[in-house]
């Protein structure tokens, strides 16, 4: 089943493309993390798939429906840029939102209550929303773009802004909202938050798709890592034959690159031999931080000078 | 459409709940209250009995000068007495004054053409006693709960110079600019004559002679050489109250041609029967039924009232435009819009800010004319005559579902352009630079309100009656002067046409300008960008 397609989805301003040719199949029921580096089409795609901004050309299907507006009851949304009406109390623009959805609004109002409750801000229910904290408040816009149980929820960078306790609490949310069955987008700069909840990932940069697929196919992009410290030099591993390549980075430990079907066992039997003394070993799967850079490093560069 | 509702209910809540809406609801009424009471508080509490000095050296005005003073207090009086009647009546004479037949001048105005005929009249209010005669006379009629009659206070009271500054035989010889040096500083407030530190008001000097220094008319007039220190001399610091200096020359006149009249031969009896003869003059209105032309208080107010709610109308208007404004632009510039955008059409969003909005004006605008009316009912009688006047025009006029109806033109129109430049705007810093030129076009019909009130179906008025932006003031303006209706009904359709086409440019732009961050375009871009989703639909 399929929740969310985009079919080469272009999207242009003038002469200045945001999104170019763009493909994606979201399968219901998963959570899939856009990232990419400023600037890269996150948003403006999330705001196709919102039907808020008209691609410029490409079909999106989302919930069996062509446009998102005739589905809108199902989806919830939470922007980039985070804001509420100052005056209004938490409790009341959650339910405001939840009707907006469809919601009844005796339903609606016991509905922010309870998640309120459930999220820590049970105190905070009756206080207007500018005597809230920052976190509070994100936390409240959250609750209230899923107050109305959506089975497809797309958040834009919900983690900025929340100090590690609400990461948590975010995290939660994200994973309560999938085991109700819930199908969820989100994009994000931190790759440790895409690492631990993601089933599947898109990286887009410089408004082209860069990879799609799954956490681990994203890791075997690159092969492990091992880094050693001890009495040698680069040039003295780089001899070795299951070390392809060696460099020394910034904390001064050496970096290695091994050789296409050797093992870090190969590497370190081989160090014994050549009596080389180790004094660390270190061996690591790559992570999303590691692929992220490699695959847009460059761009991520550029784009953040621009 | 339900999330229009949905949309509307919120805004309303939300700016029904700020303090300036209620300080705004509230201050209406209030002000209207202390318009009323505080000339009455002032009348009665604030403005002390004056105190005057009179030196007649003459030996002969003296008498003249004092006459006035009191026959203007009986005046007073006996305006006093009638108020009092009026409301004290039994069966309420008062309350049901028929201003339809009431001249054009009012309760005033009949009370000094009475005087004016005959200054004498009230010369039997002065006697002692006679104000208590006066008031035993009305008691049959007057209700069992009637509070007691309470003269009204004299504006002016008499004070002999004390003999410490001038003693009683330098007073009549005295050279007047002597007195004046010596009466100066109580004059300028700088000492008191009592204890009381009432200041001294004004100093009337009678010079030996004055009875001479007399102006002619005609020929013999311009050859005269006169020296004002010689007649009779008004010291005063307070230029503003004029009306003793005013009663005592208008007596001292009317002393001086009795005289003459004298002097002359004429019979004083005579002369008194020919100065109350009037000729019958009465102002006619053309356009009302056969035996009911004559102009009435009623239809002076009548004509005047409706710029009442002219800026009424401008003030409500304008609050709630701007409350439009700032909405739009907090929720773009917090990002609300996104979520509202993936939520609602722009167009239900749209819809629900202006039905929201105009609930608001509703709410406004029905607490003012209510609270309006129940302050005019409540003050309504002899005491506060327009009040009364005031409140059975607008019950009978037809005024008032004129104003409903084109406070909402008025509203949908300047909404509409709020709503457009609040979607083009990112903080309200930005909409300042529009609100420039939005307020010059805004001042124009609170500027020219008089004027068109004063001629209500003149050039100007007809200008501005074809100016859609203009013409739910212009016609709410004219709406008592019965304007043609070819202006009326042409103006309105005119009205109604740029309304839809208002709401209908304010919605494109509305959707465009939405989600734009950044400066506001230009207009050509907006041009562009408004002719461009035209083609795209």
């Amino acid at each position: 089943m399929t929740a969310l397609k985009l079919k080469n989805l272009v999207k242009r301003y003038g002469d200045f493309t945001a999104v170019s040719d763009l493909s994606l199949e979201v399968p219901t029921g998963s959570i899939y993390g856009f990232l990419g580096p400023n600037g890269a089409g996150k948003t403006t795609t999330i705001r196709m798939i919102l039907d808020i901004v008209k691609p410029s050309t490409g079909d999106i299907t989302i919930l069996g429906a062509d446009s998102a507006m005739d589905v809108r009851n199902r989806i919830g949304y939470l922007p980039e840029e985070k804001g509420l009406y100052k005056k209004m109390k938490a409790w009341a623009i959650i339910a405001y939102f939840a009707r907006l959805k469809g919601m009844p609004s005796s339903e609606a109002k016991t509905r922010a209550f309870e998640l309120l409750e459930r999220y820590g801000l049970g105190d905070f229910a009756n206080a207007k929303v500018e005597t809230l904290s920052k976190g509070m408040g994100q936390k409240v816009q959250v609750l209230a773009s899923i107050a109305h149980r959506p089975d497809f929820v797309i958040l834009d960078e919900p983690f900025s802004g929340l100090d590690p306790s609400n990461q948590q609490v975010m995290e939660q949310v994200i994973s309560d909202l999938n085991k109700e069955g819930a199908t969820i987008i989100f994009s994000t700069h931190v790759m440790s938050h895409a690492e631990r909840i993601c089933d599947r990932i898109l990286l887009i940069a410089s408004a082209k798709k860069v990879f799609d697929g799954t956490v681990q196919e994203a890791k075997d992009l690159l092969p492990p890592r091992v880094r050693v410290t001890g009495d040698f030099s680069a040039a003295q591993l780089i001899e070795l034959p299951s070390v392809n390549d060696c460099n020394v980075d910034e904390d001064g430990m050496l970096n290695i690159d091994i050789s296409n079907g050797c093992t870090p066992q190969q590497l370190m039997s081989e160090c014994f031999d050549a009596q080389l003394t180790l004094e660390s070993f270190e061996y690591r799967q790559p992570d999303l931080h590691d692929v992220f850079l490699h695959l847009v490093g460059e761009e991520a560069k550029v784009a953040t000078l621009r | 459409m339900n999330n229009s509702f949905i949309i509307a209910g919120r805004e309303y809540a939300d700016n029904a709940r700020t303090k300036g809406f209620w300080i705004n609801l509230l201050m209406f009424p209030i002000i209207l209250v202390a318009s009323i009471k505080v000339p009455q508080l002032l009348e009665e509490k604030a403005i002390p009995t004056r105190d005057y000095i009179l030196i007649d050296q003459s030996g002969e005005l003296g008498d003249v000068v004092q006459l006035a003073v009191d026959r203007q207090y009986a005046a007073k009086v006996a305006e006093a007495l009638s108020s009092y009647y009026m409301a004290n009546a039994k069966g309420g004479v008062g309350k049901e004054i028929d201003l339809e037949k009431m001249p054009s001048g009012g309760l005033d105005g009949m009370m000094s053409d009475f005087l004016e005929q005959d200054p004498g009249a009230l010369d039997s209010l002065m006697q002692p006693g006679a104000i208590d005669s006066a008031v035993a006379m009305m008691q049959l009629g007057l209700n069992d709960d009637a509070p007691e009659f309470v003269a009204p206070r004299r504006p002016f009271s008499k004070v002999d110079v004390p003999t410490s500054i001038i003693s009683a035989a330098e007073l009549g010889t005295m050279d007047s600019g002597e007195i004046v040096s010596r009466l100066r500083p109580y004059l300028l407030g700088d000492k008191y004559l009592t204890t009381d530190e009432n200041k001294l008001f004004a100093v009337i000097i009678i010079p030996q002679g004055a009875a001479a220094q007399v102006k002619r008319g005609g020929a013999a007039g311009l050859i005269q050489q006169l020296d004002e220190k010689d007649g009779v001399q008004f010291w005063a610091k307070n230029l503003a109250d004029m009306s003793l200096s005013r009663a005592i020359s208008s007596a001292l006149n009317e002393h001086l041609r009795t005289n003459e009249y004298q002097r002359l031969g004429v019979d004083e009896e005579i002369v008194s029967q020919v100065k109350s003869t009037q000729m019958l003059f009465t102002s006619f209105d053309p356009s009302k039924d056969e035996g009911e032309e004559k102009v009435s208080m009623a239809d002076t107010i009548r004509q005047f009232a409706p710029l009442g709610f002219v800026y009424m109308m401008w003030i409500a208007i304008f609050t709630v435009v701007n409350m439009l404004l700032n909405n739009t632009i907090e929720e773009k510039s917090n990002r609300i819009i996104e979520v509202l955008l993936s939520s609602a059409t722009p167009w239900e969003i749209m819809s629900g800010k202006l039905i929201g909005i105009a609930g608001v004006g509703m709410t406004m605008m029905v607490g003012w004319v209510a609270s309006m009316i129940g302050v005019l009912m409540y003050m309504a009688g002899p005491q506060v005559e327009w009040a009364s006047t005031l409140l059975e025009v607008i019950s009978n006029s037809g005024l008032l579902p004129l104003f409903g109806l084109y406070y909402m033109c008025g509203y949908l129109i300047y909404s509409g352009l709020f709503l457009a430049i609040g979607s083009l705007c990112s903080t309200i810093k930005e909409s300042q630079n529009f609100m420039g030129t939005a307020t010059v076009i805004l001042m124009v019909p609170l500027m020219t309100m008089v004027f068109v009130a004063r001629d209500p179906n003149g050039t100007l008025a007809q200008v501005l009656t074809w100016i859609p932006l203009y013409t739910p003031f212009v016609m709410m303006n004219r709406a008592a002067a019965d304007p043609p209706a070819f202006d009326m009904w042409g103006s309105a359709i005119l009205m109604l046409v740029t309304i839809v086409t208002m709401l209908w440019v304010s919605s494109r732009i509305f959707r465009i300008g939405i989600l734009r961050t950044g400066q506001p375009p230009k207009l050509v871009e907006l041009f562009k960008s408004l002719t461009r989703s035209l083609k795209n639909q």
